[in-house]
């Protein structure tokens, strides 16, 4: 077993599960989408991107740009949060960031789905 | 590039995850951590609050206690996070300086540079595969004639001097080794506008790996290579190297060439010299018996071919056992002794041909003392000892770096020069002397220009249709002027080459046909006059027949209608 593989999976299952977490709930009700967990989410999601630097393989290419793909939904998310909260309806607010989330989500996915494939392919 | 980008971002990967963990502890903590707002009610920071607090202060920006003045407990927890996050910050600052600092990426990012530079020449360029003292006397020639060159030199000292030098166009440098195949690559091989490389260094082994490996990968481009060694030449051509430049010999015929026929010699100059340039005054040696001081690789190519013109030589040399000498004067030729002994007294010159700047002055200045009737040949190896051998006023002061950029550019200008001047030593010197004239009366003292004219579709389009329709175009009509078609451009043909037969210095009522390819030379204006002559069709009919057709259809139309 190697450590390094073990900790490169934790952040980025962990980036998506907590992705998922955020995600969850209603779209629209400000009481099922914690601040903290959309914080834990970007701080998680960073982490794996600059863990999948330098690696030149294809797989280590994609990898790169799902996570960044989910960096850039979550942090805008975060922006609006910070940005236009007090400013417009709680409601409204919620929808657009928790949408924002739900893009991450997908990217987070993919970035989770390749990782097991490639997994896969090795027969070791 | 790019790879660069990930190198760095690989390497930095530790700082920038201390970075984050370290920001979000802190971040997190202050959210939790309760304050106290103007109203004495307890408040709480939001995450950006929080957020743009550790960020100024973990760059230790500092603005203070933003909202509120904070409680107990915010400031125990901001102390916590002070070390928390400076101490991560500034170790990925140190990281990011280091980096850049770094030699290794340093060289991979000049490399990629010079590669990215390489390839955005738009224009003909040489590769020098070197830029020692005849390398940089070439490269300054070709920037005086436009053309772009690329040097790869592995002393980074010699090309300081290159970026301080005083150039027309930038010439691209790299600091590596021309052996390594990759470097070659980055100069510029593949690319279409490459028109050669040239590599000059001292070293016959590296010579021979540079041509071996361009040739190895473009068997279509010029090399020319420097070879002392007669097996490294032989290995050379066998690989197909186009010209391959022995100093010593190239020095002794040189020489010869001066001795014996000085016009042709002063023609070899003057169409390989940088352009705007004087002649300078030619010297005439007599004939008589030679001195010739120092027996090494220079002394025999210089007494094999004054032999050759069927000058006596006698040769001083203080080592004959070493460079295997049977008839000679032993001594260095710097004492009046051994100078007496050679019969100094009888001789018409010396030649001083050591490769020892001051024993070479030391041989010449005794030598004219005891006899002042002498003349006097000096080789120069130093071109940074120039103000020695100016003061000293030889009547002829031969430098071999010089004579290989010379003979260098003979051959990268245009193969036809090459050609055009291997059929001139064939010529006799009173050929030479009358030629010289000739030119010196189109284009006057100065160095002329030198280019070739192919007479195709791609290269001379309104002539190739001329002839195409069945015309007889002679050669005296590409040289006439399309803004006056009675007066002449300034330059003179010097060889036409059809179906590998050449014609030195062809007539004007030579009729050209398809194909043919003209060397010329003449002044700037003419050199740039010529091709649009020769490409547009309303300009050539002009030149042709005096008349002027008009472009578009509707003036035709109308010209006819006046006409008929």
């Amino acid at each position: 077993m190697n450590m390094e593989k073990v900790v490169f999976g934790f952040f980025i299952v962990l980036a998506m599960t907590l992705n998922f977490g955020f995600f969850l709930g209603d779209i629209d009700n400000a009481s099922h989408h914690h601040v903290y967990e959309l914080y834990a989410a970007i701080t998680v999601s960073l982490i794996a991107t600059v863990l999948k630097f330098g690696d030149r393989t294809q797989v280590g290419a994609i990898l790169l740009s799902t996570s960044l793909a989910a960096d850039l939904q979550l942090i805008t998310a975060a922006i609006l949060w910070a940005a236009l909260q007090g400013n417009m309806e709680t409601a409204h607010l919620m929808v657009y960031i928790v949408s924002l989330s739900g893009g991450a989500l997908m990217a987070n996915f993919v970035s989770v789905v390749l990782l097991i494939s490639e997994t896969i392919s090795q027969r070791r | 590039m790019n790879s660069i980008l990930f190198m760095i971002l690989r390497r930095l990967r530790r700082p920038l995850i201390l970075i984050i963990v370290s920001f979000a502890v802190a971040t997190i903590g202050l959210t939790l951590v309760p304050g106290v707002d103007d109203h004495g009610q307890t408040w709480y920071m939001s995450i950006f609050e929080a957020f743009y607090v550790i960020s100024y202060t973990a760059t230790t920006i500092g603005f203070g206690e933003v909202p509120y003045p904070y409680s107990q407990a915010q400031r125990l927890w901001m102390t916590f996070s002070i070390y928390l996050t400076v101490l991560p910050w500034f170790y990925a600052v140190g990281k990011i300086i280091t980096l850049l600092q770094d030699a290794s990426l340093r060289q991979t990012i000049a490399a990629e540079r010079f590669a990215r530079n390489v390839a955005s020449l738009q224009e003909p360029f040489f590769i020098l595969c070197s830029y020692g003292q005849s390398a940089n006397l070439l490269a300054h020639i070709l920037d005086e004639k436009n053309m772009r060159v690329v040097v790869i030199e592995q002393k980074q000292e010699r090309l300081n001097e290159l970026e301080l030098a005083d150039t027309k166009n930038t010439i691209l440098s790299l600091c590596a080794d021309a052996k390594i195949p990759e470097n070659l690559i980055r100069a510029g091989i593949y690319n279409p506008h490459c028109s050669g490389v040239v590599t000059l260094t001292d070293n016959d082994d590296v010579n021979l790996a540079v041509a071996v490996s361009v040739k190895l990968m473009q068997p279509n481009l010029r090399v020319l290579a420097r070879a002392e060694r007669k097996d490294i030449a032989a290995n050379m051509a066998s690989f197909g190297t186009d010209t391959i430049i022995n100093p010593y010999t190239l020095f002794g015929d040189q020489l010869a060439m001066r001795v014996h026929a000085l016009g042709t010699y002063i023609l070899h100059q003057w169409l390989t010299g940088v352009p705007g340039d004087t002649l300078p005054p030619p010297e005439n040696p007599p004939r008589g018996n030679w001195l010739v001081c120092g027996y090494g690789r220079f002394g025999k190519s210089v007494v094999e071919n004054l032999e050759q013109e069927n000058l006596t030589t006698t040769i001083i040399e203080a080592m004959p056992d070493l460079t295997e000498c049977e008839e000679c004067v032993v001594g260095s030729g710097t004492e009046a002794e051994t100078l007496i002994e050679a019969g100094v007294h009888d001789a018409c010159g010396i030649i001083a041909g050591t490769d020892n700047d001051i024993d070479n002055l030391s041989i010449v200045m005794t030598a004219k003392e005891l006899n002042p009737n002498l003349f006097l040949i000096v080789r120069k190896n130093n071109r940074n000892n120039g103000a020695l051998f100016r003061k000293f006023g030889a009547d002829i002061t031969m430098q071999p770096t010089d004579i290989i950029a010379h003979e260098c550019l003979a051959h990268m200008l245009t193969p036809l020069l090459a050609e055009f001047l291997t059929l001139v030593r064939d010529q006799d010197n009173h050929w030479a002397n009358n030629l010289i004239s000739k030119l010196v009366d189109v284009v006057g003292e100065t160095v002329p220009e030198t280019f070739a004219v192919t007479i195709d579709a791609d290269n001379a389009e309104a002539v190739s249709e001329y002839i195409e329709r069945g015309l007889l175009v002679k050669l005296g009509n590409l040289m006439q002027d399309p803004s006056d078609r009675e007066k002449e451009l300034k330059l003179v043909p010097l060889l036409l080459v059809r179906d590998e037969v050449s014609m030195l210095v062809p007539d004007k009522e030579t009729i050209i046909v398809k194909g043919d390819c003209i060397l010329c030379c003449g002044t700037y204006d003419a050199k740039m006059t010529l091709p649009a002559s020769i490409n547009n069709n309303t300009t050539f009919n002009y030149i042709m027949t005096g008349r002027e057709v008009p472009d578009s259809v509707a003036w035709r139309f109308i010209q006819r209608l006046i006409s008929s």
